[in-house]
């Protein structure tokens, strides 16, 4: 998470309209998952991974780890459809175990793989949003979506305070380690608890005085900000519209069929 | 146009306690200010310096005593508040409590939005406090990537964008590199010339008897001396209580002038600069 704050603020699509990325990715996204098939996931992921690697220069090796990531959940999650164990012998694969079979059909083989690819098309979508976009950036779109203001104040005080929170841990815990505060397994423990607690206190402590700043400059209960934009350029708004609509024809036709 | 009054905060026989405390933070404290001065206030660690400034903006409301500001006391009604925060802004010490938004440009545009000032002027106005005030190289920067002296500079920006007559900074060269030290001075210098009042608390004798029009030398809550830095230096008594010391550029005044070594042109020098150009 943090990894992926820091690349968005390299990328060099960053200063790229945050609508046209917000749209981009959230259209393919819904494309993908409304149409299920991989004529539409596949596209979808190779034109992310080469606008993100290529055009954003995100290094490809970051953004195939960031991959990896939710492969682990997807390889645990397809094992149950692809795995059965029966008397008999599926069609795909069959592995004898004593008197069962350990086994799969061709069904559920391409099942499996359709699966996979949507899903990590969908995530390359997300990823290039988050790669991409700053999370400021983003909430400026959310604003503009009518968001429940709530839910955009939440989230801009949220971001701020993780790496506020994240430092201060990571200062309390370099000074309990200069301590032998992780001498063995039940100190670790004793020291995480410690540390957990001193966070909590410093959470509590610092929303007060956020509070008292923010209120000495005239807060009434309504985080009003000016947000930049960058301007939308007229060839990108094109070349997403025709990738869109191309996607948006694939889907009815993968419906249809 | 309201006519300017000399005194632009006056607080009379002000005392607050914090909630669970036996001992107050601010105990019948009295203290006019001027005008465009600038005042330094010294003392230790709880002697009420922060507690005093958050009851000059109407943060804390005092339990006895009143402040007024432009003459006029202070009204806790929200339309009140909201004036009075307007005149009178805080830079808080620690700008990792001030800073709420990870984007520069949001965050300094906050306040000024706060004051009902449209959109389009408001652009303007967050866009010439990055520029007065340097920040245009790390605008784009989200502020857990800043330095300290960078977030303490949109810490300023926040409240300049108001365009407060009184601005208060607490302990701004606290935890900031040399560098940045001077930069916040410049700035401080610069707010002074456009006739904004500045309230600063420092431990740095040596700065605050250079630079200010007056000390103010608090302890225990109250103003255990205040005045022009000379005579507040003078009292040794009161100094030794707060804990400080005689600036380092009066201690050597004296003696070279024992020793003849000094002109005594002008009265006392201000600065190290000073006494060195006054060498004979």
């Amino acid at each position: 998470m943090i990894l992926i704050d820091k690349l968005c603020y390299q990328s060099k699509l960053r200063y790229v309209n945050a609508t046209e990325k917000f749209v981009y990715a959230v259209l393919s996204l819904v494309f993908c998952v409304v149409s299920g098939s991989a004529t539409v996931a596949v596209p979808v992921f190779l034109v992310n991974g080469i606008l993100t690697v290529g055009k954003g220069k995100i290094p490809l090796s970051r953004y195939i780890k960031l991959l990896l990531i939710p492969m682990t959940f997807l390889i645990l999650g397809t094992a149950a459809i692809l795995l059965n164990v029966s008397a008999v012998p599926l069609d795909a694969f069959a592995f004898p175990i004593g008197k069962w079979y350990l086994t799969g059909s061709v069904k559920s083989v391409i099942r499996v793989c359709r699966l996979c690819i949507t899903a990590l098309a969908a995530v390359s979508c997300l990823y290039f949003l988050s790669l991409n976009t700053t999370m400021t950036d983003i909430l400026g779109v959310l604003r503009k979506l009518h968001l429940p203001d709530l839910l955009i104040e939440l989230m801009l005080l949220i971001y701020r305070f993780i790496f506020l929170l994240l430092e201060t841990a990571a200062a309390i815990t370099t000074a309990q380690e200069s301590r032998l505060g992780n001498r063995d397994y039940s100190t670790r423990i004793r020291s995480f608890g410690a540390m957990a607690s001193a966070l909590f206190v410093q959470a509590v402590k610092r929303s007060n005085m956020l509070y008292d700043a923010m209120e000495s400059r005239c807060y009434d209960g309504t985080i009003r900000v000016l947000t930049q934009e960058q301007p939308a350029r007229k060839n990108e708004v094109i070349w997403i519209a025709v990738y869109e609509i191309l996607l948006l024809l694939i889907t009815i036709w993968s419906i249809i069929k | 146009m309201k006519q300017e009054k000399e005194w632009v905060i006056e607080a009379e026989h002000i005392s607050y306690t914090y909630e669970g405390n036996d001992k107050p933070a601010l105990s019948d404290m009295t203290l006019k200010i001027r005008r465009g001065s600038r005042v330094a206030f010294m003392g230790g660690n709880g002697s009420g310096k922060s507690t005093f400034f958050l009851c000059l903006n109407g943060i804390r409301k005092p339990d006895a005593g009143r402040v007024l500001i432009d003459g006029e006391p202070v009204s806790y009604t929200r339309k009140g508040l909201l004036d009075v925060r307007r005149r009178v802004g805080i830079v808080f010490q620690e700008p990792d409590d001030q800073l709420f938004s990870a984007g520069v440009y949001q965050e300094i545009s906050f306040g000024i939005l706060n004051l009902g000032v449209e959109e389009e002027k408001a652009r303007k106005e967050v866009e010439r406090v990055i520029q007065e005030l340097g920040i245009r190289p790390f605008q784009e920067r989200p502020a857990h990537a800043l330095s300290g002296g960078q977030k303490k500079l949109v810490a300023i920006a926040d409240i300049l964008v108001m365009d407060p007559e009184v601005m208060i900074l607490d302990e701004p060269a606290s935890s900031l590199d040399p560098k940045h030290t001077k930069i916040v001075r410049g700035i401080v210098e610069g707010l002074t010339e456009r006739g904004i009042t500045v309230l600063m608390a420092t431990h740095d004798m040596d700065y605050a008897f250079g630079w200010a029009d007056e000390i103010v030398l608090m302890h225990e809550g109250s103003v255990l001396k205040s005045g022009a830095p000379l005579e507040v230096c003078s009292d040794r008594e009161a100094l030794e209580k707060a804990n400080l010391e005689v600036p380092a550029v009066l201690r050597l005044y004296e003696k070279m002038r024992e020793k003849g070594m000094v002109s005594l042109e002008g009265g006392v020098p201000k600065t190290m600069e000073e006494l060195e150009r006054r060498l004979v």
